[in-house]
């Protein structure tokens, strides 16, 4: 077991949105967290990769904990966590986003390496690496957001709603990506997502998601079957 | 109106624009990182200045001049660090966050300038130049010591703007600034980048002290008109762009030197006020100003 969440508790300003989550990711998996808006992907993510500080239970990564560490010790740890909106730093050409994402010590060495390896990835990056991150498009955000993840040295990708506000004929694109990136480098990935059209070819296991509890687990061939299943949570 | 006065002006201009922006950058550092106003920055400036006077002045051994200010720089970088380390670090995050930022910079700028008085006492010091002598052009003398100041007023503007544009903190600090939990996420150690950024603006503040305060006076209160200066400077440059102040530092500056020629002394801080508050009128993020507030 790679990523492990025991209990997990979590809200905003007193209120707890997450209620006793567990869960797990393994070595070289695909998990999807499927969930409508508002029931606490999000938070979920945000829980695990530090950004908000969880209220109860644990997370564990390898073995270890690490629940009680800041964000940037948690991204040490191997998590990294691809936020809803892509979050890039506007004012920093495409370059200096991707070269941020290899901050830490370990990655920054093998930054060189890294570059050629997201550039080969997304060629459109490469094209525009002296560009401005205020002035790319979406489908360019959402490649920036994936790129400078992959520039940390992850154990385990976290993407939160990979498709969000994108045209549709790039969200097939997207998910490929997710695939190539799980299934050939053997990464990890914990996806968040709202809904389960393009996520048959990718995931091992699914979990429903509903007003912050998990209320259904299984392997993504029996849950994606389970149509009536699929539109009473979804709908 | 002569033409020597009109390049005394401008040279005048340039030395106020080059140590302004010295000032200006650190607090346009702080205020983009951390989204705090400096009030403290101006004692900084006289940390530099008095640790400086100290350190030359020192009976138990005598230490080359470049050795003394470089030590003050270093000290008053140490000074912002400690009071980011032990009084600002205390309220981050918190709740209340805008006033209690300016309450603590207040405070301890209090704190500073009252350790200046009770230690150096309120009479005005005498600071040395670096380099003496001067000469001619036509009908103008220039000092070598003035010249100085511009040289490493601009030599520390470029490197500081090198610092951040082509390196890993450099990059770490606008990124802090323009997205605090995107930089997160890259594992960007916040608390530490705002130590880094407190103590860069603090030494650059405190450079302009060691630099000014042989050419102006050094009193308990010296910190006050270049504290205005800064400010008219960071927030007509834009709040939080470096390329913006860096700009307005020497437009300020320049603006300054020709109102104290042209209208004469007493003109300079209303002019500079004036000026700042019709630049806000039309222009009211500044030059370069981010155009979105983002808070922490």
């Amino acid at each position: 077991m790679l990523l492990k969440v025991t209990d997990l508790k979590a809200g905003y300003g007193g209120s707890e949105v997450l209620h006793s989550i567990s869960l797990f990711v393994n070595e070289g998996e695909a998990v999807v967290i499927l969930g409508p808006n508002g029931h606490g992907k999000s938070t979920l993510l945000r829980a695990i990769s530090g950004l908000i500080q969880p209220t109860g239970g644990s997370v564990e990564m390898d073995g270890r904990v690490i629940s009680d560490l800041l964000p940037h010790d948690i991204v040490a740890a191997g998590v990294i966590h691809i936020p809803q909106g892509d979050l890039p730093f506007p004012d920093l050409t495409v370059m200096e986003n991707l070269l941020m994402g290899a901050y830490r010590t370990e990655a920054w060495r093998e930054r060189k390496q890294k570059l050629e390896q997201v550039f080969q990835l997304f060629p459109t990056l490469a094209e525009r690496r002296n560009q401005l991150a205020r002035s790319l498009s979406g489908g360019e955000r959402r490649m920036l957001a994936l790129g400078r993840g992959l520039m940390g040295k992850a154990r385990i990708l976290m993407i939160d709603e990979p498709s969000l506000g994108l045209a549709p004929f790039l969200i097939d694109d997207v998910y490929a990506t997710i695939r190539e990136i799980n299934q050939k480098q053997g990464l990890a990935v914990l996806l968040a997502d709202e809904n389960a059209d393009h996520i048959a070819g990718l995931a091992n296991r699914v979990y429903l998601l509903e007003a912050g509890a998990l209320v259904r687990e299984g392997s993504a061939q029996e849950l994606l079957k389970d149509e009536a299943l699929l539109a009473a949570y979804l709908g | 109106m002569h033409v020597q006065d009109l390049f005394q002006a401008a040279y005048s201009g340039i030395l106020y624009g080059s140590v302004y922006g010295l000032m200006a950058i650190g607090l346009t550092l702080i205020w983009g990182s951390l989204r705090m106003l400096n009030l403290a920055h101006g004692s900084l400036y006289l940390s530099g200045a008095y640790l400086a006077f100290a350190l030359v002045n020192l009976k138990v051994v005598h230490l080359p001049l470049l050795v003394s200010f470089g030590l003050a720089v270093v000290g008053a970088g140490v000074v912002g660090f400690l009071i980011q380390f032990l009084m600002v670090d205390r309220i981050l995050g918190k709740p209340g966050w805008d006033t209690a930022s300016l309450i603590v910079t207040v405070g301890a700028s209090i704190m500073l300038q009252s350790a200046a008085l009770l230690i150096f006492g309120a009479q005005r010091k005498a600071m040395p130049v670096l380099l003496e002598g001067r000469f001619r052009i036509g009908a103008m003398l220039i000092d070598y010591h003035r010249l100085m100041i511009i040289g490493l007023g601009v030599v520390s503007l470029i490197a500081l703007s090198l610092f951040l544009r082509r390196t890993r903190y450099g990059l770490a600090i606008q990124a802090v600034s323009q997205h605090m939990d995107a930089a997160r996420l890259m594992g960007i150690p916040v608390r530490s980048t705002f130590w880094i950024v407190m103590f860069l603006s603090a030494a650059l503040a405190g450079l302009a002290g060691v630099l000014l305060s042989s050419v102006f006076e050094l009193s308990p209160t010296a910190g006050y008109n270049p504290m205005a200066r800064a400010l008219v400077v960071t927030i007509f440059g834009g709040l939080g762009s470096v390329k913006g102040t860096i700009w307005a530092a020497f437009i300020i500056g320049l603006l300054e030197s020709f109102l104290q020629v042209y209208a004469g002394a007493g003109w300079a801080l209303p002019g500079l006020f004036g000026f700042m508050i019709v630049m806000l009128i039309i222009r009211p993020n500044g030059l370069f100003g981010l155009g979105e507030m983002q808070r922490l």
